[in-house]
């Protein structure tokens, strides 16, 4: 499973793909206080970043890539 | 050239044709479901086709064109002459593409622009209602507005860095990339595609449009936009947003709006400015890579290093006998030395180079293996020391060869395959997806009915054919010599028998290789209603072309040959037959003309007619012009008739247009079709009504490898008449010849013959030689319109023989259209009756 659902956080792994966007949006509609995980993501599909982006998704741990850590920092903790 | 791309090419130009003749019929019938249905498949598959290889320049054009047809099936929009008008542009533009390819085996990158534009005429034509879909027109007004690319939001860190850059002479460009909203559909992930831009700087996503509530938001619809620094060349960057330029925006990043992004820096900066390096000679590292991450992204990166060397390895112990070892070797040779490269190690890669450079020659991957080995541990650990020292660089500082390892890393478990599907597909090989990949596969399984066979190879079996037929005449010669000289009657009729079999199988098989070599006269046909659309458009008229008996077989060649003699008459038909409409409502005629081309097989001859209800030809007129221009005398012009003169049109300089138009008028036209069909043994004739209408009839033999041959002897030599020529073969009395002036001259069947002596035309100095009854062989031959009779010495059977042309010096000799080898081992000579009459 490239997205692990866990009682409060999702733990992405890999590649995350475009079919994971579904169950991460209901995911994250059902459970808005929930962190995300992405300590061992090495991409994930613009669908997911953009439910991450809408979802305000809090993040535990960043990517190791530090590339996509940039990425994903400035995109979801977007300027005031 | 591989065979995926010629069968893609052939495939691509039928497909091409057919859309073209639907969007014809189209225009007659321009609701009828079935047609778009049809049509929106064909444009369809072509895309779909253009998208198995990288010619995205052909795809936008055909994806636009799809998307319009698709409009048009749904009824949203009418069909309409000028949207057929476009598309029909945009396949002669496809067909422009395919000979590109066929040419060079790629597009020129000039063609990008062209095929933008051309998609966009076609999406233009789509409704308002389109502004909520991803055409172009609709996104670009979202940012062409903005000046100045929004530089504030690059963090302050990166943005000194960036000008750092630039002020040591670094190029940089701003992308705005703007994903189409259905993206997601065609199996993109924008955000791969930024994260790999080349020469990546920095990037963010942004929402292009204010995000939803999360309850509303639809995942499979991209409301993201990427906004990037990127350092790479302008073309560079073109060349990898090749798929989707009209997504993308890109701009030359002038340093000044680095400097002056923030205002009170930049006015604090101002005095430095001359002196950037002074100012900002400390970078500060980028706040959001931590040390940590990057000491691990070195591991991680020499890890990757470690996994593409040992796939260069393996794939350097495959067999490199094989066709395609030296392309491998190539690609293994390509990766090694961008790793050299990237590494900063330049000693080992000018050694890389030598070494590469025998391998190719050799052929044998041994020996850079070999290298690779001893050179493997200092690569990585030289690797390793780079990354180390340039860590605090920030994320894509170093992208040049990270798509390479994003498809190495990948492929690890097929190194095979990504080596040699070569590093720009291992990227498309991760995207697409198993389900459709499988159908592709299918698909080419499946359609093998019928065979396409080099025209070369029939043309051979043909000349085989052709010469066991004529070999097989020797056995009868064969069976008299066994009877005369040996008197072995038996043998005699047992090679007759032997020879009845095989000239039934010869006879068969020549039957066969004919009909594998008929053709259709669609062929030649279905150009016409576009020649017939356009051209009629041009000069302003309104016809209706009716197209009678496509079904009509004939040899290829003269198919072929038909074809522009076909096009002549049908443009001179438009131009001077066919009247403008206020003429013909004038005259009392419906306005829109029509213009019948028809063919049809009469004996073994094909017959095509091209008749339109225009305003005839006048015969006086013609015959006039004719005398003006000198190409008849005054006599001719008195006792010419009607008939005659009207097939004056053919002869050569004559033109009865008052302007010479692009179109025709220049007096070339009708001459060419006459030597053109004439070469094909065939004949044409006009006849014409005036004020009715006129009416060109072609005929041509069905078949051009078969000649019917009448031998005739002169002076103890055997001559061969084709048949088409002789119209009787009659005996004559030596009395009944009458002198006229100078020339010989007999009554036949009520009507003055003139007569020639065969060796008088040959310049043979015998006369002709008379019966015992002292009756003369007179050759009744059609030259053009006239009848005149050949006085010979005798009449021989009538064969069938394959005629060879002269080659050579010999093809001067223009008394003889060519020779053939009788069944006896001799040549016989064939008469060209046009040219010795």
């Amino acid at each position: 499973m490239p997205i692990e659902y866990k009682k409060s956080r999702a733990v992405f792994h890999g590649v995350v793909s475009v079919e994971e966007a579904e169950g991460l949006l209901e995911w994250l509609q059902s459970k808005p206080s929930t962190k995300v995980d992405l300590a061992s993501c090495s991409h994930l599909h613009t669908a997911n970043l953009q439910v991450l982006m809408t979802a305000r998704a809090k993040v535990s741990s960043w990517p190791a890539n530090p590339q996509l850590h940039a990425w994903l920092e400035s995109a979801l903790n977007p300027k005031p | 050239m591989n065979p995926l791309l010629e069968q893609f090419l052939s495939e691509s130009r039928e497909f091409s044709q057919g859309i073209g003749e639907k969007l014809m019929q189209m225009e007659d019938a321009p609701s009828d479901q079935g047609l778009i249905n049809e049509l929106f498949r064909l444009v369809h598959t072509l895309k779909g086709n253009s998208g198995l290889f990288t010619f995205p320049e052909m795809t936008r054009v055909l994806h636009a064109g799809e998307d319009l047809l698709g409009l048009v099936r749904n009824g949203e929009i009418v069909y309409s002459r000028e949207l057929a008008d476009r598309l029909l542009d945009a396949m002669d533009f496809v067909m422009a593409l395919c000979a590109d390819i066929e040419a060079t085996e790629q597009i020129d990158a000039s063609r990008a622009q062209d095929s933008k534009r051309m998609a966009e005429s076609l999406r233009a034509l789509m409704p308002a209602v389109e502004s909520e879909s991803p055409a172009p027109v609709a996104i670009k007004p979202t940012f062409v507005p903005i000046e100045l690319p929004p530089i504030a939001e690059v963090p302050e860190a990166t943005r000194k860095e960036i000008l750092h850059q630039c002020h040591q002479g670094d190029t940089l460009h701003w992308i705005c990339y703007a994903p189409v909203k259905e993206c997601f559909f065609q199996g993109d992930d924008p955000f791969f595609s930024a994260r790999q831009t080349p020469g990546l700087v920095w990037g963010n996503a942004e929402p292009s449009e204010p995000l939803p509530p999360l309850a509303e938001l639809d995942t499979y619809r991209c409301v993201l936009e990427f906004h990037l620094l990127a350092s790479a060349p302008l073309e560079e960057l073109n060349e990898y947003f090749r798929y989707v330029p009209d997504q993308v925006r890109i701009v030359q990043v002038d340093p000044q709006w680095l400097e002056l992004a923030e205002p009170e820096l930049a006015a604090a900066l101002h005095p430095a400015s001359n002196h950037p390096q002074g100012a900002l000679d400390k970078p500060a590292s980028p706040g959001q890579t931590p040390g940590k991450a990057s000491a691990e992204s070195t591991q991680e990166q020499a890890a990757a290093l470690d996994a593409i060397l040992s796939a260069q390895q393996q794939i350097l112990t495959l067999d490199d006998s094989t066709d395609w070892g030296i392309g491998r070797l190539k690609a293994v040779g390509t990766v090694l030395l961008n790793i050299a490269t990237a590494a900063g190690v330049h000693d080992i890669a000018s050694e890389l180079k030598a070494v590469l450079a025998e391998c190719l020659t050799s052929g044998q991957n041994s020996l850079l293996l070999l290298w690779l080995e001893g050179s493997k541990e200092q690569l990585i650990a030289s690797y390793a020391a780079k990354l180390e020292s340039a860590a605090p660089l920030k994320p894509g500082a170093d992208p040049p060869h990270k798509p390479k390892e994003a498809a190495a890393g990948e492929a690890v478990p097929a190194p095979s395959l990504a080596a040699e599907d070569g590093v720009k597909f291992g990227r498309r090989v991760v995207d697409i997806d198993g389900i459709r990949v499988g159908r592709r596969a299918e698909d080419i399984l499946i359609s093998t009915r019928t065979l396409k066979v080099d025209q070369a190879k029939i043309d051979r079996l043909m000349n085989l054919i052709g010469e066991l037929a004529v070999e097989k005449n020797a056995l009868p010669y064969l069976a008299q010599r066994a009877e005369t000289q040996f008197g072995v009657r038996e043998l005699a009729r047992e090679i007759k028998s032997e020879h009845s079999v095989i000239n039934r199988i010869a006879d068969e098989m020549q039957d066969a290789i004919m009909q594998v070599r008929m053709m259709a006269v669609s062929f030649v046909f279905q150009r016409f209603p576009r020649l017939v659309r356009d051209t009629s458009r041009k000069l302003g008229k309104e016809v209706q072309l009716v197209l009678e008996g496509e079904q009509t077989e004939a040899d290829k060649n003269i198919i072929e040959s038909l074809a522009d003699p076909l096009i002549h008459i049908v443009r001179n038909s438009l131009d001077h037959g066919l009247e403008a409409p206020e003429v013909r409502r004038a005259c009392g005629k419906r306005e829109t003309g029509t213009l019948i081309i028809r063919a049809a097989q009469e004996a073994d001859r094909v017959v095509i007619e091209i008749t339109d209800d225009g305003k005839g030809i006048d015969p006086a007129v013609i015959k006039q012009k004719a005398y003006e221009k000198g190409l008849i005398d005054e006599t001719t012009l008195e006792k010419i008739n009607d008939r005659e003169a009207v097939n004056l049109i053919f002869a050569a300089g004559l033109s009865t247009a008052e302007v010479v138009s692009d179109l025709s008028g220049r007096g070339v036209g009708m001459d060419v079709v006459r030597t053109a069909v004439e070469k094909l043994n065939g004949t044409v004739v006009v006849e014409s009504e005036l004020g009715k209408g006129t009416t060109i009839r072609i005929s041509l033999p069905l078949s051009m490898a078969v000649t019917q041959v009448m031998i005739i002897e002169s002076d103890g030599q055997l001559f061969g008449v084709p048949m088409d020529n002789v119209v009787e073969t009659v005996r004559v009395p030596r009395s009944n010849l009458r002198t006229i002036k100078q020339s010989l001259t007999a009554v036949l069947r009520g009507r003055i013959v003139p007569l020639k002596a065969l060796n008088a035309l040959l310049g043979i100095s015998a006369g002709p030689r008379a019966n015992s009854e002292d009756e003369l062989a007179v050759l009744l031959v059609q030259s053009g319109s006239e009848v005149l009779g050949i006085l010979v010495d005798g009449f021989k059977e009538t064969i069938g023989l394959i005629q060879k042309p002269f080659a050579g010096f010999l093809s001067n000799l223009s008394a003889y259209s060519g020779s053939a080898l009788m069944g006896d081992g001799s040549v016989l000579m064939i008469l060209n009756i046009r040219e010795i009459v």
